[in-house]
């Protein structure tokens, strides 16, 4: 075969992708070694240089009667004079071979019965499904009991009844897993691969799930410890001794000798925190959700300032969004200014991680990660949002700033009615019986283009289609006139068809309200079709800006340029080799010291790699480029 | 359209891929069912890119899965090179399918997690019973190359420490490993940013040079498919509207859908009237599609004739065929 | 209406389930309850006749067949003990173990709902860590272990409480009496559900506080409080109410921990004295309402949904 000629773009280094692995903490380890200690125990007791934990202290002298913990015994002795720890040590055997047991045989009996239902699905799902949630109504513990009441309690009758009825909450965890895990593509790829269902089965499927099975089956060895304790507790112990026989077997005496149940209860209570904590910290090394430490605190900024220097209704200087993430600090949007007039449509395109999103974040304060610091200002109509008081914040927020976000479904409240989302906007921020709220709602609705909107005002947003419920937010936008519209990728969900429909009522709109818009979006076309003015973000940064056509027109920055070359076009031939970018974002914890583009540049030299572009002016056009204007316009 | 008929299948024996009068259909609960392919017929010609255009709901990827049996038909056929796929069971399905390999939209929801991109890229292999050994490591290690992904300990590395784009090469790679004859690509770029995205379709196009490969391009994006497909078949509710090579598609769309369609492109320069003209309201449920002509009750041109009679595809040019009464 | 008529299904199915489980477990059983009723000194013949007077000679399915007309008439058959009727029993049994298990059900959900959302407000403060920590305990916490801790403390050390409620009193008849007795007893039901209920909640409650809708809603101005209940806190509770449907049973199991500690006279207790004297009609009684309980406190969270989530009542999830 041929060697292809390939854009290869370099690998990174692993690590840079890689995501942390959560690191254990003591407790972790604490817990692990009490594990072992107590395996040992139940392994070894009969090694040990222990006392016989059934020699009578009070006949031998050796310990008196219900002696309290000590030098000599040192968790004390029982009526008898029994040293109490060594029937510890000796009694943790039984509930560990209960324990393995029964976790391993229902545990693997669950896992093989919930991978097939969660993977076949249908009706040999609802069979399996349909048993445990019968076997979940029976209260298990009444069961064990009339099992033992009715033929002793042995361990050849425990196991087996008590790993029957571990089976369900196993097959339904493992069931979760599987249907979540099957939704994704590679089922589908090794299918289409030709491989057969059980290859699918065993090394597609069995490998995710057992991690989650093995989390949970740490869970069920606790539970089984607590269960035979509970048993022994109403008298339906294991012949052997065990620590639930030893707390039943206190818990009469606990006025005379508090220490003979309290000490096995503490050692059982530790047990299952021990097997709890690993569990729990498996299931952490899985899902490794970090939540982001840091607590919302407002950067100390300027004073309220009075109106800018210039007419814009929106005027952003020296904006700069940090947060921390365990990779260390992002600083997502890295000095942008800008400014929209009123009556203006300003497109900021980037690609993902540009910082577009965030910097649209950044004009409202609502971000989905706590510990957000925002230095600069960010002026709407005279008032700096990052330096006003909440309450005067508040009040520019839904009133004189309407939001429209990316996902028209989860933008909306899922669980309460279109009306009562447009009533709540208009009586949080002006004074408006619910009545006359509910008759602009409906009316609002209508300009927005939704038909009958005296029925769908009570609909439920699931029960509109996608197109319709962007219309609602830009009804719940629009509910109190705002003077500045921002959007934030509001048509990426929808269809071109209704897209096209969504930005043209966006720009009827902006001329009928005389608003300023701001657009975020991916997409170069749609900025071209419907944005008078463009800003073009990379690396946290706006690297060129200007009016739409002169800067598609003749893009001055190299990055601008590119973007515009690997964008696949109608107006040049069918099979045109599309200019594409090499290389991956730059890194926004560290970001290069030049410009941020200079790594996937083809024109980049030593100066563009150390030093910061200036930003330079050329007509109406602003750009930070050191060698600029160099690739042919478009 | 929404129209059938298999005017446009054409004949001869670089036809590798031919689907005729396909009909897929999924129970939506309450004994109704979803109609989401409902008579395509289609083929594709040795070396050939078809792409499939069409709105969410138009039943595009459907006929992919379908051709690839990841769904299966209620009725219609699937030949691959004059041999019947449908009914086929097993091992001999698997076997036939093995010409056929298919990339999925989300290249990172593609890749099992937990496994090592050069077992990755081997796994087809394995299943088609190849050991492990130089012959198959030397052909992990070519196609790797190939995809751009060559290089010290790439191989040992795992799905997450690579970006999406990475994971769609990895996702070709597994693909190109069997030496498929045909590549079916469920909207392989749409989860990528525009400069990956370029980089994905200058790869696809080479590939297509050096392994001969004959493709089926799904895609809701217009201008991508422009760029990359030979012939071009527009889908509208599970039905055909409009089958041409791309160019009279593109430059002079007869269809009214393929026309709106083509005008809901933002800043287009194609000389359409605004789409709002041309197109109006939302689709209709799949449940219960339009009689006659799927695309009427959002058509401009729509009469009674359109409720009545599905029109089926006739040749409108040399070359395109339309399915509408009014064309 | 639709849901009642699969709430009856449900109902039925895990009626016949658990009663055919129980009645061939019973049957099973080694012990020979006209010999128990019989007592010590009886002869065979008497043994024998007994055996036939309660219909133990027949045929299994006869028996079970007899069982059930029995009990769609209200006879859950006779204890062999002192002859009263074991539907008088339960009946006086049941009110007690209710109670016990609402009082619980109510400490669990005051103490769990501003826990959560206080600790999903400021996720890794001070107080979701502590939160986090205790829930943690609380879970490895076995029922009776929590039992005896509190009987130790509030009961033997303190003399706060009563270590028994033997002469349990009505809630009507003098509820600070009755609440004093049972305080304990439902405090130890609710710590485990506390445990569960405060770490779901919390989990949701951030997850939701993420999410478009919230952000909107920040975005559109609104005070912290109105974002909290009338956007997050709605949608985030959901799993809650699952798990609160779903932890009836292990409240029932918890039942019979309680009870016999703090010695209730409810139904937990009622089922342990049968199983040990081998008085296997109250027994089947106690275990089939039980079950039938966990079945419509189920049904109720299932009706709860519809009326919070209209996703669930237009059938869309």
């Amino acid at each position: 075969m041929a060697t292809v000629e390939t854009n290869a773009a370099p690998i990174p280094e692993a690590k840079s992708f890689a995501p942390e692995r959560p690191k254990m903490g003591v407790v972790f380890w604490t817990s692990v070694s009490w594990i072992l200690l107590v395996i040992a125990a139940a392994v070894l007791a009969d090694l040990l240089p222990l006392r016989d934990p059934d020699a009578l202290g009070i006949r031998t002298g050796e310990i008196q009667r219900f002696e309290s913990p000590g030098v000599n015994a040192w968790f004390g002795g029982d009526g008898q004079g029994r040293d109490l720890f060594a029937q510890i040590v000796h009694g943790a055997r039984p509930a560990m071979v209960l324990s393995a047991a029964v976790t391993l045989i229902g545990g693997s009996l669950g896992v093989l019965i919930g991978v097939v239902a969660g993977y076949v699905r249908g009706r040999t799902d609802a069979v399996i499904m349909g048993i445990a949630e019968i076997m979940f109504a029976f209260p298990a513990i009444v069961l064990l009991f009339a099992v033992g009441a009715i033929w002793g309690i042995t361990m050849a009758i425990l196991i087996p009844v008590m790993a029957v009825l571990a089976v369900p909450s196993y097959a339904r965890i493992v069931r979760g897993v599987t249907i979540a895990v099957a939704e994704r593509d590679f089922v589908d790829a090794a299918r289409a691969m030709g491989a057969s269902q059980s290859r699918v089965v065993i090394k597609e499927l069995l490998p995710l799930v057992a991690l989650p099975a093995i989390a949970f089956g740490f869970l069920g060895f606790g539970l089984v410890i607590a269960t035979e304790g509970a048993l022994a507790f109403l008298g339906l112990g294991l012949e052997q001794r065990t620590w639930g026989s030893l707390i039943a077997g206190g818990q009469g005496l606990i006025r005379e000798a508090p220490h003979l149940a309290l000490i096995p209860a503490t050692a059982m209570f530790l047990t299952i925190m021990a097997f709890n904590y690993v569990g729990d910290g498996v299931r952490e090394l899985i899902d490794p959700r970090p939540i982001v430490v840091g607590r919302k605190r407002r950067a100390d900024g300027p004073r309220p300032t009075t109106a800018s220097a210039s007419d814009a209704l929106l005027s952003i200087r020296d904006l700069r969004t940090s947060f921390p993430t365990p990779g260390g600090v992002v600083t997502a949007v890295d000095g942008v200014s800008l400014d929209v007039r009123t009556g203006r449509t300003l497109g900021v395109v980037g690609e993902s991680g540009s910082g577009k999103t965030m910097l649209l974040r950044s004009i409202t304060g609502a971000f989905p990660v706590v510990g957000v610091q925002r230095e600069g200002r960010v002026v709407v109509d005279g008032t700096d949002l990052l330096s006003a008081s909440p309450a005067s914040r508040s009040a520019m927020l839904g009133n004189e700033i309407g939001v429209i976000s990316q996902n028209p479904l989860s933008a909306l409240n899922p669980v309460r009615t279109v009306g009562s989302q447009l009533v709540e906007v208009m009586r949080v921020h002006r004074a408006i019986s619910k009545a006359a709220a509910r008759a602009r709602a409906i009316e609002l609705l209508e300009q927005v283009g939704i038909p009958r909107p005296g029925r769908r005002v009570d609909m439920y947003p699931h029960q509109l289609s996608g197109g319709m419920q962007q219309r609602v937010t830009i009804a719940i936008a629009l509910a109190n006139e705002p003077r500045l519209l921002l959007a934030d990728e509001p048509t990426t969900a929808l269809d071109v068809t209704i897209q096209d429909q969504i930005l043209r009522l966006l720009a009827s709109l902006g001329d009928e309200y005389n608003m300023a818009v701001v657009l975020v979006t991916h997409d170069l076309s749609v900025v071209r079709g419907w944005a008078d003015d463009v800003a073009v973000m990379y690396g946290g940064q706006i690297v060129e800006s200007g009016p739409t056509s002169a800067v598609f027109g003749d893009p001055q920055h190299r990055y601008t340029q590119a973007l515009l070359e690997s964008t696949p076009r109608l107006d040049l031939p069918i099979h045109s080799r599309l200019a594409a970018i090499e290389g991956q974002p730059p890194s926004l914890v560290a970001p290069p010291a030049g410009c941020r583009f200079a790594d996937r540049c083809a024109g980049a030299d030593e100066r563009c790699r150390s030093e910061v572009p200036v930003l330079e002016r050329l007509g109406s056009v602003e750009f930070r480029c050191w060698h600029p204007g160099q690739g042919e316009a478009r | 359209m929404a129209g059938t008929g298999s005017a446009h299948l054409r004949t001869g024996d670089d036809i590798v891929l031919r689907v005729r009068d396909l009909v897929v259909e999924f129970p939506a609960g309450k004994g109704q069912v979803v109609h989401a392919v409902s008579g395509v017929s289609v083929d594709v010609a040795q070396g050939e890119t078809l792409g499939v255009v069409g709105e969410s709901g138009c039943g595009k990827t459907t006929l992919g899965r379908a051709v690839m049996r990841l769904q299966d038909a209620r009725s219609g056929s699937v030949e691959f090179r004059d041999h019947e796929l449908t009914g086929l069971e097993g091992s001999e399905l698997a076997r036939k399918r093995r010409d056929m390999q298919m990339i999925f939209q989300d290249p990172v929801s593609s890749l099992n997690p937990r496994r090592r991109v050069r077992d990755l890229v081997r796994e087809g292999l394995e299943i088609w019973g190849s050991q492990p050994g130089p012959f198959t490591d030397a052909r992990v290690e070519e196609i790797m190359e190939a995809v751009g992904l060559g290089g010290e300990g790439v191989g040992e590395r795992r799905p997450h420490e690579f970006s999406g784009g990475q994971c769609q090469r990895i996702c070709i790679a597994r693909a190109l490993v069997m030496d498929p004859e045909v590549l079916i690509l469920d909207e392989p770029v749409s989860a990528l940013d525009v400069s990956v995205q370029a980089q994905i379709l200058n790869l696809l196009e080479d590939l297509k040079a050096d392994f001969g490969l004959t493709m089926v391009f799904v895609s809701h994006d217009l201008a991508v498919v422009r760029n990359v497909s030979d012939r071009v078949m527009v889908m509208y509710l599970g039905k055909v509207c409009e089958v041409a090579d791309t160019q009279p598609l593109f430059d002079t769309p007869a269809h009214p859908y393929t026309r709106a369609l083509l005008a809901s492109i933002p800043g287009h320069e194609l000389g359409l009237s605004d789409a709002s003209t041309l197109i109006s309201g939302e689709l209709p449920s799949p449940i219960e599609p339009p009689s006659g002509c799927r695309f009427r009750t959002r058509c401009p041109l729509a009469t009674n004739r359109c409720a009545v009679e599905e029109p089926e595809l006739r040749e409108v040019a040399v070359g395109q065929f339309v399915a509408c009464h009014y064309a | 209406m639709k849901l009642l008529g699969r709430l009856i299904v449900r109902l039925v199915a895990v009626a016949i389930a658990v009663s055919l489980a129980t009645f061939s477990l019973l049957s099973a059983a080694p012990g020979d309850p006209a010999a128990a009723k019989a007592g010590f000194a009886a002869t065979p013949e008497r043994v024998e006749e007994i055996r036939s007077e309660l219909g133990l000679n027949d045929p299994f399915h006869v028996r079970y067949a007899d069982w059930v007309t029995g009990v769609v008439q209200g006879d859950f058959g006779t204890s062999v003990l002192n002859e009263q009727p074991a539907s008088k029993l339960i009946g006086d049994a049941m009110p007690h173990t209710v109670e016990l298990m609402i009082l619980a059900q109510v400490i669990a959900l005051a103490v769990s709902i501003p826990a959560g959302i206080y600790s999903a407000q400021r996720p890794n403060g001070w107080f979701d860590r502590l939160t986090g920590a205790m829930s943690f305990g609380m879970l490895a916490t076995p029922a009776f272990v929590l039992g005896i801790y509190l009987a130790f403390i509030f009961a033997v050390r303190l003399e706060w409480l009563p270590a028994v409620a033997t002469d349990l009193p009505g809630p009507f008849d003098d509820p600070v009496e009755n609440l004093r007795q049972l305080i304990l007893p439902a405090l130890t039901l609710a710590a485990g559900m506390i445990a569960i209920y405060v770490r779901l909640l919390r989990t949701d409650l951030i997850e939701t506080l993420q999410q478009d809708f919230v952000l909107m809603a920040q975005s559109r101005g609104y005070s912290r409080r109105r974002v909290l209940w009338r956007h997050a806190f709605r949608p985030s509770a959901f799993s809650l109410l699952t798990a609160a449907g779903l932890a009836t049973a292990g409240l029932l199991g918890g039942a019979l921990i309680a009870e016999t500690l703090f010695a209730v006279p409810g139904m937990g207790r009622l089922a342990v004295t049968a199983i040990f004297t081998e008085d296997y009609d109250v027994v089947m009684g106690v275990v089939l309402l039980l079950s039938l309980a966990f079945v419509i406190a189920n049904f109720i969270v299932d009706a709860l949904y519809a009326v919070l989530d209209p996703r669930v009542r237009h059938g869309n999830r």
